[in-house]
């Protein structure tokens, strides 16, 4: 056994491309087997566009179709074969002829659009953005943005014009023209949006931040409880913590995908009094065989 | 629609040609001997031998008793169709592009390449009908073209003029009789050369195939361009097909970039146009290199086209594409019935 495995040729990896190109430059002859209903199996191989040989297996049933012809025509028929072709019999010789796989051809008017449709997405795409050029935001000329002539003493066509959408606290200092603190001072530079607002009034835009639909109330009435178990739900949690207060939210946080807690939680109330009472209570309590430890909720790092 | 037998044959480029009746197909290509193939099963009847060089262009008489040929070996060869013999070689000081009989048979015109110091001939033989006859070897006439070189050349009605397609897309329309030059007019662009010129059933009208990416239907009488059909790749031949009101126009990129494109991408397709609205109305895949030469049967059921891959392709039509009316075609019929 181990012999017959040795007397191959070992292949090299480096080899390895010529050995998958070799065989499809020879393609196996055209084979052609009889059915006993009458039909005959052609097996044929060919390379198609990607360099991939492809195997084709075929069906045919030869059909004998009488047509009325000129004599001319007929006689032409009769005629005996020469040249390369005297030795070959009635019939066309599979060397020379192949029956090539039936081609739907639909005329149509619409062809140009039905042809589009077919066209892969991409092609489509490629179409579409044929036409389309660069276009600068800030003085519509033909190149990228970043490329402008005007990029360092002009604002960006209809940027100024939605508040919305201008950055908080920068905008102000713009229209005063170079105004006071860094903002103004450095435009078109980025700001990280922690900054923003900076050097405006204080902190007036620090609310930007993550989580500040919930405003200060978060900080200061939230414990955070961690050692919660898988199965916990938040409404066990609302119900165990409901006795001390009244809760204003509950986030149990659960596992995307399994749907299962992940051990911690947080637990708002509206008094902070009610939060440092259940802090004490609850520090400690035994839940679905965990000990829960509860602790006031940090602040955010800034 | 179709279902077809295509033809392999050894070496690259192939140029279909149909006689008249339509049950005959002419083949050449590079390797040096021309094939006849029945048009109905793709069956070979058999090769004519004798050439040495590439055989560029072939024709068959009315007939379809004689053929000739014109090959890289400087000569013209008249073959005697059913017995492949050779009848008659007259020879040249360069290649011949393009043989084509008239349409009665009784004249044989030649366009010789330009090399060498050699102009570019247009040449005409009387050809005696009867193949057991003596063919002469006096040139009835010979066109020299000394402005620019003449790729392709053909017969008008009646054997009234000679047609001829130039490199720099003109065409000049000559008196056969005389052979004057009667007018020369550009109807392709600059320096773009015509590739193809055939003809309308009855000689009156032809088409131009040009690598200026386009095809146009010319009148025979005063060179009037009719009608122009846009393409989006150099063409290499078209062809007027009877019964339906269509023409076919075949080309791909060069045969020198082919390696580098897909199938898909070297725009490899034989493709259909209403020859009277200038309507591209449909393509036929299948061959995997740039078609040389698309030919229509005569008698308008199905048409041949030869690729660069060396394959002969022919396809017999279907009822739909028979069918296959405009809306304003189909509203006269009704009117008139």
């Amino acid at each position: 056994m181990a012999a017959a495995v040795s007397n191959k040729p070992q292949q090299d990896w480096a080899d390895d491309d010529d050995g998958i190109e070799e065989p499809s430059t020879e393609l196996p002859p055209v084979q052609t087997i009889s059915n006993k209903d009458g039909t005959k199996t052609i097996i044929s191989y060919r390379i198609n566009e990607d360099g991939q040989k492809v195997k084709t297996t075929r069906r045919v049933r030869y059909i004998t179709q009488r047509e009325t012809v000129n004599p001319r025509v007929a006689d032409r028929k009769s005629w005996s074969k020469f040249g390369q072709s005297e030795k070959d019999g009635a019939g066309p010789a599979p060397d020379t002829t192949s029956i090539a796989e039936n081609m739907i051809f639909r005329p149509s008017i619409n062809w140009r659009k039905d042809a589009k449709e077919e066209m892969g997405e991409q092609e489509q795409l490629k179409d579409k953005l044929k036409d389309k050029k660069v276009k600068c935001r800030i003085c519509n000329g033909e190149h990228f943005t970043a490329r402008c002539p005007y990029k360092d003493t002009m604002a960006p066509v209809g940027g100024t014009a939605d508040p919305a959408a201008a950055p908080i606290g920068e905008d102000p200092a713009l229209s005063a023209g170079p105004g006071p603190g860094a903002a103004g001072a450095k435009k078109g530079s980025y700001v990280p949006p922690a900054l923003r607002g900076a050097g405006g009034a204080a902190a007036a835009g620090r609310g930007e931040s993550m989580g500040g639909k919930f405003g200060d109330r978060d900080d200061l009435a939230t414990l955070r409880v961690t050692n919660v178990s898988e199965m916990a739900e938040e409404g066990e949690l609302r119900d165990m913590f409901e006795r001390f207060g009244r809760v204003t939210r509950v986030f149990l946080a659960k596992d995307r995908e399994t749907g299962l807690a992940k051990g911690f939680a947080f637990i708002s109330f509206v008094d902070r009094s009610d939060a440092e009472k259940a802090c004490a209570k609850m520090d400690g309590f035994g839940f679905k065989h965990l000990i829960l430890r509860v602790e006031f909720a940090k602040k955010a790092a800034q | 629609m179709v279902a077809m037998p295509s033809e392999p044959c050894q070496e690259l480029t192939q140029s279909p040609r149909y006689n008249l009746d339509g049950d005959i197909i002419f083949s050449v290509a590079k390797d040096q001997h021309i094939c006849a193939w029945y048009s109905h099963n793709g069956e070979r009847l058999g090769t004519y031998h004798g050439h040495v060089g590439a055989i560029w262009t072939v024709d068959v008489d009315p007939t379809t008793t004689m053929i000739a040929s014109g090959s890289a070996d400087n000569t013209i060869r008249l073959w005697d169709v059913k017995s492949a013999k050779n009848l008659k070689t007259w020879e040249f000081p360069t290649a011949v592009k393009r043989v084509e009989f008239s349409e009665d048979g009784t004249k044989l015109l030649g366009v010789t390449e330009k090399r060498m110091g050699y102009l570019s001939n247009i040449v005409v033989f009387d050809i005696n009908p009867d193949p057991a006859a003596e063919q002469t070897d006096e040139r009835a006439l010979t066109i020299v073209c000394d402005e620019s070189k003449a790729t392709v050349a053909g017969f008008s009605y009646l054997n009234r003029y000679i047609i001829a397609g130039h490199e720099d897309g003109s065409v000049s329309q000559y008196d056969a009789k005389t052979g004057e030059l009667i007018d020369n007019i550009p109807i392709h662009e600059l320096n773009q050369p015509i590739v193809d010129l055939q003809w309308n059933a009855d000689r009156t009208y032809f088409i131009t195939a040009c690598k200026d990416k386009s095809a146009k239907l010319v009148a025979a009488r005063d060179l009037t361009v009719l009608k122009t059909y846009p393409a989006d790749t150099p063409l290499n031949s078209a062809t007027i097909t009877p019964k339906k009101d269509f023409v076919i126009l075949g080309g791909g990129q060069a045969a020198m970039d082919v390696t580098r494109t897909s199938a898909r991408q070297g725009k490899f397709e034989a493709r259909f146009y209403h020859k009277i609205f200038e309507d591209e109305i449909g393509r036929v895949r299948g061959h995997f290199g740039p078609l040389n030469t698309v030919a229509a049967d005569p008698t308008g059921k199905s048409y041949a086209s030869g690729g660069e891959d060396g394959y002969v392709r022919v396809h017999h039509f279907d009822k739909g594409y028979f069918d296959f009316l405009y809306e304003v075609e189909r509203e006269r019929i009704n009117r008139m019935s």
